[in-house]
């Protein structure tokens, strides 16, 4: 029995650990999505650029644990240059217009940095600290996952209290709830959505640098990030961080022990699984009261 | 009434002449832009007239080019089987998608029919035993129809060009009919729709329906125009690129469809020779084109065509 127990432990650890990683990486994309109304889809190119940045910059040897904010800047100043053009101009078009376009900046950069940097799998050298495996119930764990768990936990904390119990978090809620009040009120919101959309750059390259040490990092991944993000904020439910949170979470957990049961298919157990869970809430776990005019 | 005959006229020189002149890669390549612009007409029923953003349409597209591939490997090539389990399996993968994905707002449409979409691409890519996993599947029998044989390019050239005249019309009576102007009321308005007792999710159940039906038809003989369906075919990526051929050609109008199918398969053809950062090109075409002709060529045509009238009268 303590084998069925430490392997449920593992495993559950596991779910968290790719939920933390979800969580900073989906709600980067959610409050672009809820505040400016803009799909970004080039949101998986950040958090591969992040993974690139990390790995490289562990790779120099310079202090490990600034590979994070690095990979944080970067992403964040290549969202604010894309903020200036051309996304700016997109905020008021169609959905399906925002798509397309970045759609297409997604598929600029992810042939950029297979030019640039090729197709090999690129795995950090992690340094000391988080290497290696503790015991668990008598059963090995990495390390690396732990401190995931931490950060997530952490940054998850810090954002929170950024979105919920400072004047710039109230600012930014009062502008997804209604934008021309907050702009009668003299706030320049304009200024705001590039802000949010340094944030959501930075958020998605910083999961990107932390999640290098457990996907590793390889062309495709972006993809494969986005649609995990997108999972995340659909089952979620937009415009809320506790929906964010719990998209994470189901998710995290749903493709974890779905790996677990039908490692063959179990991406499509998951997506059934999530499928399911929105026809009985198709506005998401958390959804916020509609105003219907 | 003049307007009709060239309307009817015009295309069937273009494909009569089309058979009789260009050489095999031509017309495989011509066959396989009118499939894909059946598929792209489909899409913009959803789009253009019931405002129902798709990311998931290559999936009724591929899906029900795997299911004709897989029967015609069974059962032999007989042109009414393959259509017949291609516009089957495109209906049944719509009316699927249709229960989940409608009764969400816009923007989780988009996202719910690309996952919707995913999922038949995981089925693809992982159940080998049936679909052939990454390596999708070849050594497909000939097309027949009765005593024959459908295996020159000429032969399934003029099959598509027939099933896309088919489906055009099709397609012009559904707009045209009460169902299509229903539709774009949902699109228009869906409140006061709802309150004369149009039901929302009934009509555009059944819009979504019809495409899958028609992207089903087109997706069926895709396989034996490209001796080969693959797991790229239902890929959410391919979706996205039927979108940008709609874009291309107009949303709104049905024969901009095959315009933007056109150019977007002529540019990948003749660019993908010259270059390998194929992928990059593809980006700057979705970006460009978003940039600069969000209103598409039809559009641009018929403003073109206003433009010469006025001045002729």
């Amino acid at each position: 029995m303590p084998d069925f127990l430490g392997y449920a432990a593992i495993q559950t650890l596991n779910a968290l650990s790719f939920s933390a990683l979800l969580l900073l990486n989906g709600l980067g994309l959610s409050v672009v999505l809820s505040l400016m109304n803009f799909v970004n889809l080039a949101h998986g190119s950040f958090f591969l650029m992040g993974s690139y940045v990390a790995i490289f910059w562990l790779g120099t040897g310079a202090p490990w644990w600034l590979a994070f904010p690095a990979a944080f800047l970067a992403a964040g100043l290549a969202g604010a240059l894309l903020e200036r053009f051309p996304f700016r101009h997109f905020y008021a078009r169609p959905h399906l217009m925002q798509v397309l376009l970045t759609y297409g900046l997604s598929l600029i950069f992810a042939d950029l940095m297979r030019w640039g940097i090729g197709a090999q799998i690129l795995l950090p050298e992690l340094p000391g600290a988080l290497q290696g495996v503790v015991f668990i119930l008598d059963m090995p764990f990495p390390v690396f996952r732990l401190f995931l768990i931490a950060a997530g936990v952490a940054l998850g904390l810090l954002l929170w209290l950024l979105l919920d119990r400072t004047i710039w978090g109230a600012v930014l809620r009062a502008a997804v709830t209604d934008r021309g009040i907050v702009e009668t009120l003299g706030i320049d919101t304009r200024r705001v959505f590039t802000v949010v959309l340094v944030l959501s750059a930075g958020l998605g390259g910083l999961s990107g640098a932390l999640g290098a040490g457990m996907l590793a990092a390889y062309p495709g991944l972006d993809e494969e990030v986005l649609l995990l993000a997108l999972v995340t904020v659909v089952v979620g439910g937009l415009g809320s961080f506790g929906g964010t949170v719990a998209g994470a979470l189901v998710v995290g957990f749903a493709l974890t022990f779905s790996k677990v049961w039908f490692p063959e298919f179990a991406n499509l157990a998951a997506f059934a699984a999530l499928a399911l869970l929105l026809l009985l809430r198709p506005a998401g776990l958390v959804a916020p009261p509609l105003r219907r005019l | 009434m003049k307007r009709n005959i060239a309307m009817v006229a015009l295309p069937a020189a273009a494909a009569a002449a089309a058979a009789l002149l260009a050489d095999d890669f031509v017309l495989r390549f011509l066959a396989e832009i009118l499939l894909f612009g059946i598929a792209v007409m489909s899409l913009d029923i959803l789009i253009g007239f019931g405002g129902l953003m798709s990311l998931g349409h290559a999936a009724l597209f591929g899906g029900a080019a795997y299911a004709a591939a897989i029967a015609a490997r069974q059962w032999g090539g007989d042109v009414a089987l393959v259509l017949g389990s291609g516009i089957a399996t495109g209906m049944v993968l719509a009316a699927l998608m249709g229960v989940v994905v409608l009764r969400s707002g816009h923007l989780f449409l988009l996202i719910l029919t690309l996952l919707m979409g995913q999922m038949v691409w995981e089925v693809a890519f992982h159940w080998r035993e049936v679909t052939g996993g990454a390596d999708g599947l070849r050594g497909l029998p000939a097309l027949s129809l009765g005593p024959w044989t459908l295996s020159t390019a000429r032969a399934l050239f003029l099959l598509a060009a027939l099933l896309a005249a088919v489906a055009f019309v099709v397609g012009r009576s559904f707009v045209a009919a009460p169902i299509g102007r229903a539709l774009v009321g949902t699109r228009e308005e869906p409140i006061r729709m709802a309150a004369l007792g149009y039901s929302l999710f009934a009509v555009r159940f059944r819009a979504l329906v019809l495409a899958g039906a028609l992207a089903g038809a087109a997706g069926a003989l895709f396989p034996f125009v490209n001796l080969y369906v693959g797991p790229q075919s239902v890929h959410w990526t391919q979706s996205a690129a039927m979108v940008i051929m709609l874009v291309i050609g107009g949303i709104g109008s049905l024969w901009g469809a095959f315009i933007g199918s056109a150019v977007y398969l002529g540019i990948q053809t003749y660019l993908s020779a010259y270059t390998d950062r194929w992928q990059l090109c593809v980006g700057l075409v979705f970006v460009l084109t978003v940039l600069l002709l969000p209103n598409g060529i039809a559009s641009g045509l018929r403003i073109l065509r206003d433009r010469l009238r006025r001045r002729g009268a």
